[in-house]
């Protein structure tokens, strides 16, 4: 007899009086009530159980008699169809998305002509067709419900004429009184607009332009400037780079041009069998930012470290180049240093070595760096260089200093919120009191706009006319795609307006493009044909000018002196933005604020990252759980104080620092944002440079006795020895190509003995298909490279645009139940191994739990994850009501109106990406989102079904997609295209790392794809089949993984 | 009931033909000349000229033979073949004429002699040819008077009703005959009178308990008619065939499709390229209408539904500021979770608009012709045979299928056509 005892938890092994109580209850845990009945007062309804027996018989009956009447509905055609519209067929339009922060070139699809989605423009090749989260959220902000719907004059609705006579006067009073007119404005890179200001100026001579941007790259503008005259921001070319070093730039999230630089890194990182090599990435960083997430060798450092860091490898680098070297302080991570030396030395012209600091004495070490590795006209570019991140900071300051002293007539800010993104100490809010006219161009009511004197909403981007360069020899136009919703007008418009009385935005943008941009070409003899051709592409670009060999002749001993004067503390923060909300301009757009953040994973929240063994030395709670409360600090930096700001866990987080992000904490930005998280901005304050710094080192916690609640959308951290992401290193892999990508064996029962075969040689089920089961030749397959994917989450908005995504909000993301099709795991390396723990003779229950635990500096994977569409699929056979079925061409289908929500496939799912409608999300108070308003509403897609509450829901490979693709190929007579249609998650992937298509045509992208020695199934030894692929991780690093 | 329907069918159909061949003789003796000539104009000059006074964009055309010089045949034949030759030639009516319209040309029209006179013949006396089309329907009336027509159903209830008290009459005088007789038979027998049957409560209980079988069988047949009936009640909840409502425009596509042969494509353009077969925008409708302001059938009020829509004035030919859109009322109503696409089937499965829709060309309000439930789009799909050939698209995909099929003619369920994913989504 067998007396091994088995126990379901401590409790139960213990005895202890808590279980015994609980164990009396059919159910442990309280069960969920007042969330099923949604409103309290429910509870305590007087309605007895029979009445509403009734009641509902009574209703049913109704309904059903109801239902006998056909209902009336009516359909109202165009009067006059406009003659490119073709009810029922989506619009294209090429665009760009340039908000001063991000750059894109995009295209618009329309319906009916309403924007619905944003793809990436795959001619340009600036930013390849990729996008990011933010853009394609971008087109949600267009209906969003709290933007302007006409001008404001003291907060009060006005007219346009109203608006122009005021102003016009006002002007010319502030130009004749010599009282300063200033525009300020994040970053211009539009050709026209620059010229329009420059014409502007003209009439108006004391007006003057000033940048300033909530994001400031000033420091490498100031420190090219210095070393080379040009204060610029070079273009870098990442995909040529071999070794890639990076301290603090996040250039995969957020550091000046990230879409761009993602497409050449996923270039860069690209292997097949055509191409075996990869760069090597190394990061040095505070907070575990998405670059630092994807670098083979990532350092930890404080923020004030950096600067010492970059001295350090300027030194190294001049040692070997037989350069004078600069005095630099020790740094505790001198060996890396020495390695990532080593790479660069090695690579010199194929490499390029960046740094997040906002300080030129730190930029100016880091261009001697890359200049030493001639890397300038290889992989750095200074004479083609961006336009973008043109913020001067000093300029900044000085028009605050002459706001303050009354000397600023009018001051009209544009596309800028900086109430909200200027620091506190700047007093920015107080001399904005002290402007004689304040007008502001913001599309809503935000901080700034609130407190102008008049509001000229702008359009939205998708409303207007425009045009945009973010290089030198790149240019992109802007079309409007939706005829301007409400009362609003173009910046170029009012400027017009109040030049000369009136004018057309248009016509001037086209004028500019005729005397410059025409000129430059000579493929095109006539300019309207020049400019058709601009317009349906979105683009012009043209050959880069050939550069001169740059010469050096800065000293950087002074630079060096500064950076060494440069004092840490004790506790250090780093401000940082997140994928989603960015620099906080489209804080108001729920999908933004729902989409989990890549590291994190946490949603809806702003709070502290710090080390989790800092946090056990403070005592804080580092358990982060479904029903578990954070910790909250008041958190004073700068001599700014907030209150109880919740403190999160980050492994990968030096000790000593502590990292929040920016863009939150707004207060005027609508309901969706406002309240959320504290306001960074305030706490940041100016560098030795007298630039605005994102760290901080005068900084204090106090312990707060608050418990905040935050969620996230993925608890477990680690992948606990289980194999659902294979990776192996760089070297492995040249040795062998099929290296971390071991066939997944299985044992078979053969009579007595155990015999080991290839798990795909074992099924579920029979094999064969069923007699009488044809398949047509297509078999939709999906293929993900993980050595490529950089975990940004664009695909999980570009799927939720796409897709009719509801948004369910905090709350219900804490019960599991956000609703993304697609979602992205982010797995830490843990220390620990099952075989480690038999080594050290650990017990199993021990080994798992320290396998849970994330290292202190942890490598990360990530993993994008859908339904894997199995051929074999385990949810079919569950469903009582066959409302999940397969397709002869390899699909999962899902029959909402079948769905009886038995939720039966979803338990059954071993991938867990099926979503339940707990509730309907859309005309329902509870859910105030996008789908709850008739202009947020104008976003969904009219291909896809609005899923209503109780049924279940996945990912359909967008089969909407195939299904018009199919279509138009049977149309027009021929065989289907690879490549032709993509899901929405492969076709803005910045990285290319998805790929989509036919696999049972053997010459599809995707059939290759599944030849290389990389791809394996997800969970093989399960024998489900599925569609979709993975390929191993690659680290390009010396040591072995295990 | 349906050998009576033939019966009368055969007794009164030819009776009705009859009478309307006799009533309709005189008018199809009205010579094809005005036949012709009324398509020639409806195609070639009813956008510009009315047949009344009213001007166009050229005058109207009532009594033109009396106006023009004379003889007017000739002129005419001169001015419709090159009206500028003859403004050249300094004919001065033909100058008066160009003088008066500001100088617009009419377009010189390629026709022939005999065509143009076929158009002056129907000018001349379009009430003739009108009616030709129009009239069969009123000349048939006095017929029906005299014969009911035979289909309509109410007639045979009728008639059913009629036979059903004549049977029981006859029923009633045969029991009484019985009953006479049998009291005859017992008088000469010399028989007692039998005892009157009272049919109260406790006999008819009495006859159930005594005839079980047929009671059973009754019952088991009225709790199967009383199943059927609830299940097809139940099955008809939803299906909306047969809806024929009202809309806002008398619009009839009998007179549109039907006796004008518009192809149903020129309206519904979306029907090739889109899911969607879409309702007509009404610049469409202006197409034609800007010419044609007077119907056949509702005369002038209905199209001045179209103007007034789009806030357009038919005298000044300008369109005003305020537009209304026509709010027409939906006759076909999938479910929002079924896609269903309209290109898909008549562009490559090259489907008759009437397969669904039935005989629109003869509908004068629009009626929801199949039920549009999904047992009916399935079956379909189980009958029909994918039109593979010609198309390149089905090449490889028809080759893999034959591994299973072999030569079996394709089906679209076959290619996985009742797949549940194919339409909800």
């Amino acid at each position: 007899m067998n007396n091994k005892k088995y126990w379901k938890s401590l409790g139960e092994l213990n005895n202890n009086d808590e279980f015994i109580k609980q164990s009396k209850n059919e159910f442990t845990e309280q069960l969920p009530i007042g969330n099923f009945l949604g409103k309290e007062s429910l509870a305590d309804t007087k309605t007895p159980r029979r009445d509403f027996l009734k009641f509902l018989g009574f209703s049913v009956t109704a309904a059903s008699l109801a239902a006998c009447e056909t209902p009336v509905r009516k359909t109202v055609p165009y009067l006059i169809k406009p003659e490119e519209i073709t009810v029922g067929i989506a619009n294209w339009y090429a665009s760009t998305y340039d908000d001063g922060n991000d750059f894109c070139n995009i295209l618009v699809k329309t319906r009916e002509g309403r924007p619905i989605k944003i793809e990436g423009n795959k001619l340009s090749s600036f930013s390849g067709g990729g996008t990011n989260a933010r853009v394609q959220a971008s087109v949600l902000s267009l209906y969003d419900n709290e933007r302007l719907q006409g001008p404001l004059k003291d907060g009060k609705a006005t007219d346009w004429k109203q608006i122009d006579s005021d102003l016009i006067a006002k002007l010319e009073a502030a130009n004749a009184a010599g009282n300063g007119i200033r525009i300020l404005s994040s970053t211009i890179t539009s050709p026209s607009l620059n010229a329009l200001i420059a014409e502007f100026t003209a009439k108006y001579p004391t007006t003057k332009l000033v940048t300033y941007d909530a994001i400031s790259y000033a420091g490498i503008r100031k420190a090219n400037q210095k070393t080379f005259g040009a204060a610029v921001i070079p273009t870098y070319n990442f995909s040529n780079a071999n070794v890639i070093v990076s301290f603090g730039a996040d250039f995969l999230g957020n550091w000046v041009s990230p879409i761009q630089f993602a497409r050449q890194y996923g270039k860069s990182r690209k292997l097949s069998k055509d191409k075996k090599e990869m760069s090597k990435h190394f990061q040095f960083e505070s907070i575990l930012s998405l670059s630092g997430a994807n670098a083979d060798v990532r350092v930890g450092v404080k923020p004030s470290q950096i600067g010492a860091g970059v001295v350090n490898l300027y030194n190294a680098i001049a040692t070997k180049a037989g350069a004078a070297t600069l005095s630099a302080g020790k740094v505790p991570f001198d060996k890396s240093i020495a390695k990532a030396a080593d790479a660069l030395w090695a690579n010199q012209g194929k490499s390029i070595v960046i740094c997040g600091s906002n300080d030129s004495h730190i930029q100016t070490v880091v261009n001697g760096i890359n200049y030493l590795l001639h890397n300038y006209d290889k992989t750095i570019d200074i004479v083609n260089h961006l336009n973008l991140g043109k913020g001067d900071d000093a300029e900044f300051s000085t028009l605050i200093d002459e706001m303050k002293g009354g000397k600023v007539g009018v001051l009209m800010m544009h596309n800028c919120n900086p109430v909200y993104t200027s620091p506190k100490a700047l007093e920015f809010e107080a001399a904005l009191a002290k402007v004689g006219t304040s007008v502001s161009f913001n599309i809503s009511k935000d901080e700034t706009a609130d407190k102008c004197k008049y509001v000229c909403p702008n359009h939205h981007y998708l409303e207007s006319w425009g045009d945009a360069s973010p290089q030198v020899n790149s240019f992109a136009l802007i079309q409007p795609t939706i005829y301007p919703l409400f009362n609003t007008r173009a910046i170029g418009e009012s400027l017009l307006a109040w030049m000369k009385g009136s004018g057309n935005y248009q016509d001037y943008i086209k004028s500019v493009w005729q005397k410059s941009m025409f000129t430059m070409q000579n493929t095109e003899p006539f300019f309207e044909n020049f400019w058709e051709k601009c317009l349906h592409d979105g683009i012009f670009e043209t050959s880069p000018r050939l550069a001169e060999p740059l010469a050096w002749s800065y000293d950087l001993t002074a630079d060096a002196a500064d950076v060494a004067n440069e004092k840490g503390s004790e506790l250090e923060i780093t401000f940082y933005q997140k994928m989603g909300i960015g620099n906080g301009n489209q804080a108001n757009n729920p999908w933004l604020q729902e989409m989990p953040d890549p590291i994190s994973k946490t949603t809806w929240d702003n709070y502290i990252t710090m080390s989790p063994k800092e946090m056990e030395r403070r005592g804080y709670n580092i358990i982060h759980e479904k029903e578990e409360k954070m910790s909250t600090v008041n958190l004073t930096v700068n001599g700014v104080t907030f209150q109880n700001v919740p403190v999160f866990p980050q492994p990968g987080q030096p000790e000593g620092t502590i990292g929040l992000a920016l863009g939150y904490g707004r207060t005027k930005a609508g309901k969706v944002a406002n309240n959320i998280g504290v306001n960074a901005y305030s706490y940041m304050g100016k560098n030795a440079d007298g630039l605005l710094s994102y760290y901080a080192t005068k900084v204090s916690i106090a312990d707060s006795a608050e418990k905040y609640m935050i969620v996230t959308t993925q608890t477990h951290q680690t992948l606990m020895g289980r194999n659902m992401v294979k990776e192996t290193t760089f070297s492995e892999y040249l040795k062998d190509p099929k290296a971390g990508n071991e066939t997944v064996m299985l044992s078979l029962a053969n009579g007595h003995e155990h015999k080991k075969v290839p798990a795909h040689t074992v099924d579920l089920w029979a094999t064969e298909d069923k007699p009488g089961f044809a398949r047509p030749g297509l078999q939709w397959s999906m293929g993900i490279d993980l050595n490529v994917c950089i975990g940004c989450g664009n695909c999980v908005v570009a799927c939720q645009s796409e897709n009719n995504v509801a948004v369910v909000g905090k709350d219900e993301v804490r019960m599991n139940r956000e609703m993304h099709w697609i979602r992205i795991d982010r797995y830490y390396s843990s220390s620990m191994t099952k075989e480690k723990g038999e080594l050290e003779n650990k017990g199993i229950i021990e080994t798992y739990h320290e396998m849970e635990v994330p290292e202190e500096n942890p490598q990360v994977v990530f993993q994008p994850l859908m339904c894997m569409h199995c051929n074999h699929a385990p949810c079919e056979t569950v469903c009582p009501v066959i409302a999940t079925t397969h397709s002869n061409e390899g699909l999962n289908h899902m029959t909402y109106n079948r769905c009886v929500g038995t939720k039966y496939c979803a338990n059954n799912c071993p991938y867990k990406v099926r979503r339940f409608n707990w509730f309907k999300y859309f005309e329902n108070k509870q859910f105030d989102f996008n789908m709850n308003n008739d202009l947020g509403k104008m976003v969904l897609n009219p291909d896809v079904t609005v899923r209503s509450r109780g049924v279940m829901e996945k990912c359909s490979m967008c089969i909407q997609r195939i299904q018009e693709g199919k279509l138009t190929a049977k149309k027009e007579g021929r065989e289907i295209r690879d490549g032709e249609f993509e899901t929405a998650c492969a076709q803005s992937c910045p990285t290319n790392a998805i790929t989509f298509g036919n696999i049972a045509d053997s010459n599809s992208k995707v059939a290759k794809m599944k030849e290389d020695e990389r791809s394996y199934y997800m969970l093989e030894e399960l024998g489900v089949k599925p569609s979709v692929f993975y390929q191993v991780k690659v680290r390009n690093i010396e040591e072995s993984l295990s | 009931m349906q050998t009576n329907n033939k019966v009368f069918t055969f007794c009164f159909k030819p009776l009705v033909i009859l009478a309307a061949f006799l009533l309709l003789r005189p008018v199809s003796l009205y010579s094809q000349d005005a036949a012709a000539g009324q398509k020639l104009f409806k195609n070639n000059c009813a956008a510009c000229h009315t047949l009344t006074d009213a001007k166009l964009v050229g005058p109207g055309l009532k009594d033109v033979a009396s106006k023009v010089p004379q003889p007017a045949e000739e002129w005419l034949i001169k001015w419709i073949k090159n009206s500028q030759a003859l403004v050249k030639s300094g004919d001065s009516y033909a100058v008066k004429i160009f003088e008066e319209y500001n100088k617009s040309v009419m377009p010189s029209q390629a026709l022939s002699d005999d065509e143009i006179k076929s158009i002056l013949a129907y000018i001349a006396n379009p009430e003739a040819v009108g009616g030709g089309a129009a009239k069969p329907k009123e000349a048939a009336k006095p017929a029906d008077s005299t014969a009911p027509a035979a289909s309509n159903p109410n007639t045979t209830l009728y008639f059913l009703l009629g036979l059903i008290i004549l049977f029981l009459i006859l029923i009633g005088v045969l029991s009484g005959v019985k009953k006479s007789m049998q009291r005859m038979v017992n008088n000469q027998a010399g028989l007692p009178e039998p005892e009157p049957v009272t049919y109260n409560w406790d006999y008819c209980k009495h006859w159930l308990r005594n005839n079980k079988k047929i009671v059973a069988v009754v019952l088991i047949l009225l709790s199967g008619y009383l199943s059927k009936a609830a299940w097809d009640g139940m099955m008809g909840i939803g299906v909306y065939q047969g809806y024929a409502p009202e809309q806002p425009i008398f619009f009839s596509h009998k007179i549109h499709a039907g006796e004008n042969g518009i192809s149903c494509v020129y309206c519904h353009s979306g029907v090739e390229k889109s899911k969607i077969s879409n309702v007509p925008s009404a610049n469409v409708c202006m197409n034609c209408h800007k010419g044609i302001q007077e119907g056949t059938v509702t005369g002038k009020t209905e199209i001045a539904k179209i103007y007034k829509a789009l806030d357009y004035d038919p005298d000044k030919q300008t369109y005003g500021p305020n537009p209304q859109p026509i709010k027409w009322v939906k006759v076909h109503q999938l479910p929002e979770h079924a896609y269903y696409n309209h290109a898909q089937h008549v562009t490559v499965g090259k489907i008759e608009c009437q397969t669904c829709h039935g005989p629109v060309e003869k509908m004068d309000t629009l009626r929801q012709f199949s039920p549009l439930t999904m047992g009916w789009c399935v079956d379909c799909h189980r009958k029909t045979e994918v039109k593979m050939a010609g198309n390149p698209y089905y090449d490889k995909m028809h080759e893999e299928l034959k591994k299973t099929y072999g030569n079996k003619p394709i089906t679209v369920s076959m290619m996985g056509g009742i797949e549940c994913g194919k339409c909800h989504y």
